[in-house]
């Protein structure tokens, strides 16, 4: 008995000395993984800078910004997905449904509806078509992958087969005017207008939503808990069903206003937009330290994930590289940042085992 | 109001093929000519439709009508493909979604005596005659001259495709780029062939970044038909307007406000109303049992005197001079 105790105090005490011979950066990546991704986005933008100053203008900040909105709406939803331990591939379709019918709505039926009455017309729809999603996940005990695969289809087909598949290129009026009402602009040396609109605040109010959510309510903690093991967390007495529900409607709610802000900053619907953008949303949720198999990530990873996407896509021309690279540059740095995630886990699991 | 037409349409295209396929038995000798799309209900293919619907009002004899998959699905054309040619439809004018998978039952209808004319499809193989709009390199190059005319012949240009992969972008970006080092020694083609994805909101973002980089632009030229749109929106929201010149494919009613405005400097393209007429010509002088020649005229304008060249496979390519450029003054004759 004498043996085994000290056997395991030896252990315990190595556990303990292992953390205490790493370098303190180490350590902190290993608890803010999301770190390493703000590492990557700042050291991009100071590289960046230096290839090309022009990259070091207001109005760069204000286009990345703007760029941002639509895929941080997405990844926020993922994000809350993938704590829950599933993944979400129809929130496109979706943001397509939910954007084109309703248009067509206001263009035809209700002209006279106020923007924010469309906005939560938006919010609400979606959050209905991913509640489907939720309620076939939990009922069907399918994995949410297959699922929302079969949704994107389904979503999509129903907006082409019997909703349209013509451009609405006039717009309701109030939906103009909120796409081009701008928070701030200025004008540049060149005489080009930058302006900054009032839809990027979206983004940041839904951050914050999506912190307060994980961060204050119980909601929060069941999703992760339910993320980190599904039975355990059952067990514990969350109500699965509702937990599914939930986090699908949560993310179509979101998925449905970037729909709508999709259409507004365009200024046109087109039906045949946003499916196959799904990959970059969750590589961005992924770069910001989301771990695909649940129970982990942080908004503010979030954040960093999608800035990190969004700069990546939008300084290769300014950098001067020719289009034909430009698809293998925005691979070599998610495979770059994938491999940094998987051992930086492995390294992880490794240590908790011992 | 667009929408209930459209649906007319669709009643009144229903009800006279209703019409047409019943009297079919009885007269056994009135010829059919079926038009296949590659999706209906969209505004190009809606607009073929028109020209397929006039061709028929000339030649009152023959079944003549258009039909397509809701949506782009070239398994589902395949499947309308298979079913007409079961039907004994005498001849097909089909816009292949894919080319490769319609190979097979295009030669097996060909061997049980159906006629086959495709359109945008020159590297079809089993197919009698291919009508194509224009020649490729023509239109590159009057993109081009159309964008250096605005740009008073000097400046930075760039150029836009929809993909890499994609055969007729390339080959119209690379003609207009041969037109500009041949004939504008002065202008400067930076950062080109830049991908939109036919996604006219990634064109906006990247257009925005050319902007940015070079201040000084004069122009652009762009290939997929959402180009012009984002690139149009990026010119208009920086201000730019009438201070940098934008040439592309585009259709002119999505077009139309951007035309006025002047982001758009002109927009080029072929009329698909022209071209479904034409595919019905060629399909109607088959079945007489004459042939396409050189320097022919079909009867529709565009395609009054037809280059005819030897296709991918054993049939014919015909090459018409359909292209047309379309700006703010006249846009408004071609609204679709």
């Amino acid at each position: 008995m004498t043996t085994l105790h000290d056997d395991m105090d030896l252990k315990t005490a190595a556990s303990q000395a292992a953390p205490a011979r790493r370098p303190a950066a180490t350590d902190l990546l290993q608890r803010r993984p999301e770190l390493a991704s703000l590492f990557l986005l700042v050291a991009i933008c100071i590289a960046v800078a230096v290839v090309n100053p022009a990259f070091l203008q207001a109005s760069s900040l204000v286009d990345m910004g703007r760029a941002s909105v639509v895929t941080g709406l997405f990844a926020l939803g993922v994000f809350a997905i993938l704590a829950a331990g599933g993944i979400d591939v129809s929130f496109t379709a979706i943001a397509a449904l939910t954007m084109y019918s309703l248009t067509l709505m206001v263009l035809t039926v209700a002209p006279w509806m106020p923007m924010s009455l469309i906005l939560v017309l938006s919010i609400v729809s979606g959050a209905i078509l991913g509640a489907i999603n939720g309620l076939l996940v939990y009922g069907l005990g399918v994995p949410s992958l297959i699922v929302t695969i079969g949704t994107q289809y389904l979503f999509r087909g129903i907006l082409l087969a019997f909703i349209g598949t013509v451009w609405l290129m006039e717009l309701p009026p109030q939906m103009v005017a909120f796409g081009k009402a701008s928070l701030f602009d200025f004008e540049t040396a060149n005489g080009a207008i930058i302006t900054l609109p009032v839809y990027f605040l979206v983004f940041p109010a839904a951050a914050i939503l999506t912190w307060l959510l994980f961060q204050r309510t119980l909601m929060g903690r069941a999703i992760f808990a339910t993320g980190g093991n599904a039975e355990v967390a059952a067990r514990l007495g969350y109500d699965q069903r509702l937990v599914h529900v939930f986090v699908f409607a949560y993310a179509g709610a979101l998925a449905g206003l970037a729909g709508i802000v999709h259409v507004s900053a365009n200024r046109m619907a087109n039906p045949f937009d946003l499916v196959g953008s799904e990959i970059p949303v969750i590589a961005a949720v992924v770069l910001g330290g989301a771990r695909i198999t649940g129970g982990t990530g942080s908004v503010f990873g979030t954040v960093v994930g999608v800035l990190l996407i969004t700069v990546v896509n939008n300084v290769l021309v300014l950098v001067g590289i020719p289009s034909t690279w430009q698809r293998v540059v925005v691979g070599s740095f998610i495979l770059l940042a994938a491999a940094f995630f998987v051992t930086r886990q492995r390294q992880f699991h490794s240590e908790s085992i011992k | 109001m667009k929408k209930l037409s459209v649906h007319i349409g669709l009643v009144t295209a229903l009800m006279v093929s209703a019409v047409a396929f019943a009297p079919e038995a009885a007269l056994a000798q009135e010829k059919s000519i079926t038009t296949v799309v590659k999706i209906s209900g969209i505004p190009w293919f809606d607009r073929m439709k028109t020209g397929v619907e006039k061709f028929a009002n000339e030649n009152p004899d023959m079944a003549i009508t258009q039909v397509g998959p809701a949506t782009a699905d070239s398994a589902q054309q395949l499947q309308i493909v298979q079913d007409l040619v079961a039907k004994g439809t005498d001849a097909l004018a089909v816009v292949p979604m894919d080319p490769s998978i319609l190979e097979g039952i295009f030669k097996r209808a060909m061997d049980r005596g159906t006629i086959v004319v495709t359109h945008e499809a020159d590297n079809q193989k089993n197919t009698m005659v291919d009508v194509e709009a224009f020649d490729n390199d023509a239109y590159g190059a009057a993109l081009n001259e159309r964008l250096a005319e605005c740009m008073g012949g000097k400046g930075k240009w760039t150029t836009f495709v929809g993909s890499l992969g994609s055969r007729t972008h390339m080959q119209w970006v690379g003609a207009g780029e041969e037109n500009a080092k041949s004939k504008h020694a002065d202008m400067e083609l930076v950062d080109p062939n830049n991908e939109s994805f036919d996604d006219a909101n990634a064109t906006y973002e990247k257009a925005k970044e050319i902007l940015r980089k070079h201040p000084d632009i004069k122009g652009f030229q762009t290939s997929a038909g959402n180009d012009v749109l984002g690139v149009g929106r990026a010119i208009e929201e920086a201000g730019l307007t009438g201070k940098v010149c934008l040439v592309g494919t585009g259709l002119p009613n999505p077009s139309a406000a951007y035309l006025d405005s002047g982001a758009i400097t002109a927009i080029g393209f072929w009329d698909p109303q022209k071209a479904g007429m034409a595919m019905n010509a060629v399909a109607k002088l088959l079945l007489e049992g004459k042939s396409v020649e050189d320097g022919m005229d079909l009867g529709v304008p565009g395609y009054e005197k037809v280059s005819v060249k030897q296709g991918a496979g054993k049939g014919q390519l015909v090459i018409g001079n359909g292209m047309v450029l379309a700006d703010k003054d006249n846009y408004k004759e071609y609204l679709f």
